[in-house]
């Protein structure tokens, strides 16, 4: 089920950086490796999956994301409520891939918190506690990675030229929430 | 610190792996049939040696894949990686 008691519900403007919540929009963890399991996600999505690693696809409503060989994570553009398209997303998931057996489908709505981060310095910001090398990231469109902000676990889509949609699980949003403002105030 | 190249999402700080321990240990095919101290020999006890040492990593906060990685101990020098399933390269 979508909650609805967004843990942040905030947003924040900085100079050259903008950085806010977007809740709720549903979230499905996929996971599968036969050709069958490729095919009905294909069909069923209108989206080929990515299979290239550290990529993703869309279309106007849906987002595919590149986890690993096996496993992709849906989310959607826009946010949602109770009862309207997504539900019957995943709905038609589940009974066309979990029920046949193809793979799996997990709605993670709850699990993962998206923050959205506009602006010029978004990479200076993510950079002052991150590992991750960001000189090819960011001039490619729709480029993900799997990494740590501050030794928190985030999943990181670029969704455009200085705009990207950041991930990271509920219970440690608050405290990356935190960790960013305060950074940025550095900048 | 060092970098990992992953055999599936590519060179990353070595911050977002974590060790396995040394790499292709093979269960026994009859565990009942062995004695305590065979057991114990394949359970516990590792080479653990100074050079270059075949060793299994996951990319813990990346990828979550298993993968394998012949590095010398002494000098964190990778030569090589490669996917579980693959043989690994000569000794």
């Amino acid at each position: 089920m979508l909650n609805y008691n967004s843990p942040i519900n905030d947003k924040k403007e900085y100079s050259d950086l903008i950085i806010s919540e977007i809740e709720p929009i549903i979230k499905i963890n996929i996971r599968g490796k036969t050709r069958d399991f490729l095919t009905k996600i294909g069909k069923s999505l209108s989206i080929i999956l990515p299979t290239e690693a550290n990529t993703s696809s869309e279309n106007d409503n849906l987002n595919i994301i590149w986890l690993s060989p096996d496993e992709w994570m849906v989310y959607s553009n826009n946010k949602t409520n109770s009862g309207n398209y997504n539900y019957k997303l995943e709905d038609d998931l589940f009974n066309k891939i979990s029920k046949m057996n193809y793979g799996s489908v997990t709605n993670i709505t709850d699990q993962w918190v998206m923050i959205n981060l506009k602006g010029d310095k978004i990479f200076e910001l993510l950079s002052a506690g991150c590992p991750f090398n960001f000189n090819n990231f960011k001039n490619r469109k729709g480029t993900v990675t799997q990494t740590l902000i501050n030794h928190i676990d985030v999943i990181i889509h670029n969704k455009n030229i200085n705009d990207l949609n950041l991930f990271v699980r509920r219970s440690f949003s608050n405290h990356l929430w935190s960790w960013m403002n305060d950074s940025a105030k550095f900048l | 610190m060092f970098l990992i190249n992953c055999p599936y999402c590519g060179e990353r700080d070595q911050s977002e792996f974590s060790s396995g321990g040394e790499a292709h240990i093979v269960r026994p095919k009859q565990p009942t049939k062995l004695s305590d101290d065979q057991w114990a020999e394949y359970l516990f006890m590792r080479k653990n040696i100074k050079g270059v040492q075949f060793e299994r990593w996951n990319h813990a906060h990346g990828c979550r894949k298993w993968f394998n990685m012949v590095r010398d101990t002494s000098n964190d020098k990778i030569h090589a990686v490669y996917k579980m399933a693959e043989k690994p390269p000569v000794k």
